[in-house]
């Protein structure tokens, strides 16, 4: 059994386990100082453990548990690594009420977030992978964690989740870059993780302000397309996709009311990553602005 | 509630206007809504006076346009009853 502590964004979790492919796998997508004192504060205490019943003979599995309570289903061991990274999504979905929590990536350029929900499918984490691997900072690939306080969103850096397809694209996107081994047969296909940008990582306690809010859809060869869109309606898809925004009541909406107040909120179409690129330097320069 | 009496957005929804249309929080549901149109004018109206149903409609025929096909009393009342519904207007 091994126990280790590992430090993301604002958070530390004390993870307990013992298989050796997932501590190999963390020693790979986070840098040595994520490593932190066993014995430390941390948020979130958590284990993947073996399956237990007849499985454990003629298919291993692993199981997910948060404060001793498995959430999941176990899955077959070799997923026990995007297991472990899904487990902790659940794990500061349920337990980081200190932030407004949204289900969207967040990249930061000159001192400005763009925040790009995204529905399934809609490319987000592949967009959001190229856009780190060009210039911009990585603060979360699947949960924007916005501050109260002073409405800035909080970097959360950790491996980009890639699925199917995305995966041998990234890979020639962006061959420097460190992935995982691919897992097979998971619920959403074949997975990989992509090692975030050690930058980002480096920047974990510099929060930044909301500057744009970027609705992605890809659609195979569409040419690239930033328009405008109705705050309103992007405010109503925000808070369809927080985690905790009824939790936070009319302080959560008070909150996203002034975050569209002060960003672009825009609706972005396109069928490959260059250009998808160019559009959001051109974003970022004010260009679209 | 009459149909008649004079009505208002409650002091309990929070909301903001962009471009014409409105996003309000009802703090006794914990519901979020987007209005346009014709509910987002009624909205803004209510929201800042409270005003009947003919109130509603004389306002309305100096100052927004609808669709010839629309008929504007029954889209007032309609839209009145969905606020009630939702629980934003309260008598004034």
């Amino acid at each position: 059994m091994t126990a280790l502590a590992l430090r993301f964004g604002p958070f530390a979790a004390r993870l307990e386990t013992s298989f050796a492919p997932l501590i190999a796998g963390l020693r790979l997508l986070y840098p040595p100082r994520a490593f932190a004192e066993e014995s430390g504060f941390c948020d979130f205490r958590v284990a993947v453990a073996p399956g237990r019943g007849a499985h454990r003979w003629f298919r291993p599995q692993a199981r997910f548990l948060l404060d001793g309570e498995s959430p999941f289903k176990p899955l077959p061991a070799d997923q026990a690594l995007p297991m472990f990274e899904w487990g902790l999504n659940f794990a500061i979905a349920a337990q980081a009420h200190q932030y407004l929590v949204v289900h969207a990536a967040a990249i930061e350029r000159g001192g400005r977030v763009a925040i790009l929900p995204g529905a399934p499918g809609a490319g987000k984490s592949t967009l959001t992978a190229a856009l780190v691997r060009r210039g911009w900072r990585l603060l979360s690939d699947e949960l924007a964690l916005i501050r109260p306080a002073d409405r800035r969103v909080v970097p959360l850096a950790r491996p980009v989740n890639l699925k199917n397809a995305s995966i041998a694209l990234m890979r020639g996107y962006a061959p420097d870059a460190v992935f995982s081994a691919e897992t097979h047969d998971t619920a959403k296909g074949t997975v990989a993780l992509m090692r975030a940008p050690d930058e980002s990582m480096a920047r974990s306690d510099e929060a930044a302000p909301v500057g744009w809010i970027v609705f992605p859809r890809w659609q195979p060869d569409a040419p690239p397309r930033l328009e405008p869109w109705s705050r309103a309606a992007g405010l109503m898809e925000i808070a369809h996709n927080a985690m905790n925004y009824s939790l936070h009541g009319a302080a959560g909406f008070a909150l996203l009311a002034d975050i569209f107040a002060a960003s672009g909120c825009y609706r972005f179409t396109y069928g490959n990553l260059d250009d998808a690129v160019a559009a959001f330097a051109a974003l970022a320069s004010g260009a679209e602005s | 509630m009459t149909r008649q009496g004079a009505r208002r957005i409650g002091a309990f929804v929070q909301w903001r206007e962009w471009n014409g249309e409105i996003v309000a929080y009802n703090d006794r549901t914990g519901d979020t809504h987007h209005f346009a149109d014709l509910a987002a004018w009624m909205f803004r109206l209510l929201a800042t006076r409270a005003a009947s149903e003919d109130a509603i409609a004389a306002a309305a025929a100096s100052e927004i346009e609808l669709p010839a096909a629309i008929d504007r009393a029954a889209a007032i009342a309609r839209t009145l009853d969905l606020f009630a519904r939702l629980d934003l207007i309260e008598a004034a």
